[in-house]
């Protein structure tokens, strides 16, 4: 139950900060982030504010995508890709450099810059 | 003389063959081409069969380096436990540089921390067993357990030949005959330690011969011969 708790705060922090938002955003440039063989790919991706970037999990085990590092999480987003073919579609409305990672296998990392 | 008068018979006869017969010249084309073809089929050298070999030497060395490192831990030793502990991790990194050598890059260096991790927890179930801290243990046991998991995706992703729950099941073996093995340092019952060392490191050829076997069925060109 806190877990759930967490995660809604979480999505809540994220929505609230960076216009993080889910499939019903509205039609835009979108870029795409494949998840295999426990990679991001392509990392960093590059794109203008407000462009809808979206995880798609092609390996068969669950993956948190989750931003800043395994280190210091920030709290910006964070999303849980259960199992293939899981799809997690973040906007980030903010010029900046967005590190991420996974929470379950933190040796995977990535990058977002928003121009 | 006798052998003479045959083998100039043969002659004749073959040039004769030769000369009338085009379908008799292919015939020992074709003869011939299989000669070549069984010569090459009888090295041991085939690029299938470096990699199996290469896969089988690497997980059974990772065995025998597991078992130092958490002897020498369990007797206290630590200049040993360091000195097997760092042999270990360049095991590992041979062995991610194995799986690179297939997948490239981006694999290998995916590969080797989820490698390593499976080191910690046996790591922590040996500070466990040496702790008599039953619940370091369970949860030990439990993470390497949903560690196979993990692996078995990570291979499955990599190549589709490779189902998960299939090498997940072989991860689980290879962690339970380690286990062993660290159970019987701790008792200090050498004659089944080292037993159970020999059923480890043989359990690993069937984790590697499949890997091997796996891979080359997906790159037929690159190992095909």
């Amino acid at each position: 139950m806190d877990t759930i708790r967490k995660w809604r705060k979480r999505m809540a922090a994220a929505v609230l900060a960076l216009g993080v938002v889910a499939l019903a955003a509205p039609a835009g440039s979108q870029q795409g982030v494949t998840i295999q063989t426990f990679q991001f790919k392509p990392t960093p991706v590059e794109v203008p504010a407000r462009t809808k970037v979206s995880f798609t999990n092609q390996d068969d085990i669950t993956h948190i995508v989750t931003s800043g590092t395994p280190e210091s999480p920030d709290g910006k987003f964070s999303q849980k890709l259960e199992g293939k073919g899981a799809v997690a579609i973040f906007e980030l409305s903010q010029p900046g450099v967005y590190p991420y990672f996974c929470e379950r296998h933190r040796s995977m990392r990535g990058e977002i810059r928003v121009k | 003389m006798k052998r003479v008068f045959v083998s100039l018979v043969g002659a004749v006869a073959a040039a004769a063959l030769l000369a009338l017969n085009m379908g008799a010249a292919h015939a020992q084309e074709y003869k011939a081409q299989q000669g070549h073809a069984m010569t090459a089929m009888a090295t041991s050298t085939t690029k299938a069969s470096g990699l199996r070999s290469t896969l089988n030497t690497l997980f059974q060395e990772h065995i025998y380096l597991a078992a130092a490192a958490t002897g020498a831990a369990l007797g206290g030793r630590e200049a040993e436990f360091k000195a097997a502990a760092a042999a270990l991790d360049a095991n590992s990194v041979s062995i991610s540089k194995a799986i690179g050598s297939v997948y490239g890059q981006g694999a290998e260096d995916a590969f080797l921390p989820l490698w390593r991790k499976h080191i910690g927890m046996v790591v922590d179930y040996t500070v466990g067993v040496a702790a008599n801290d039953k619940a370091k243990q369970d949860k030990a046991v439990a993470d390497l357990i949903g560690y196979t998991q993990d692996f078995g995706a990570f291979l499955q992703s990599a190549n589709p030949n490779l189902p998960k729950s299939v090498v997940a099941d072989l991860v689980k073996h290879h962690v339970v005959t380690l286990k062993e093995v660290i159970d019987a340092q701790a008792s200090k019952d050498q004659v089944k330690a080292y037993t159970a060392m020999r059923t480890a490191a043989g359990h690993m050829q069937m984790i590697a011969d499949p890997l091997a076997e796996a891979i080359v069925k997906q790159f037929p060109d690159k190992f095909g011969s």
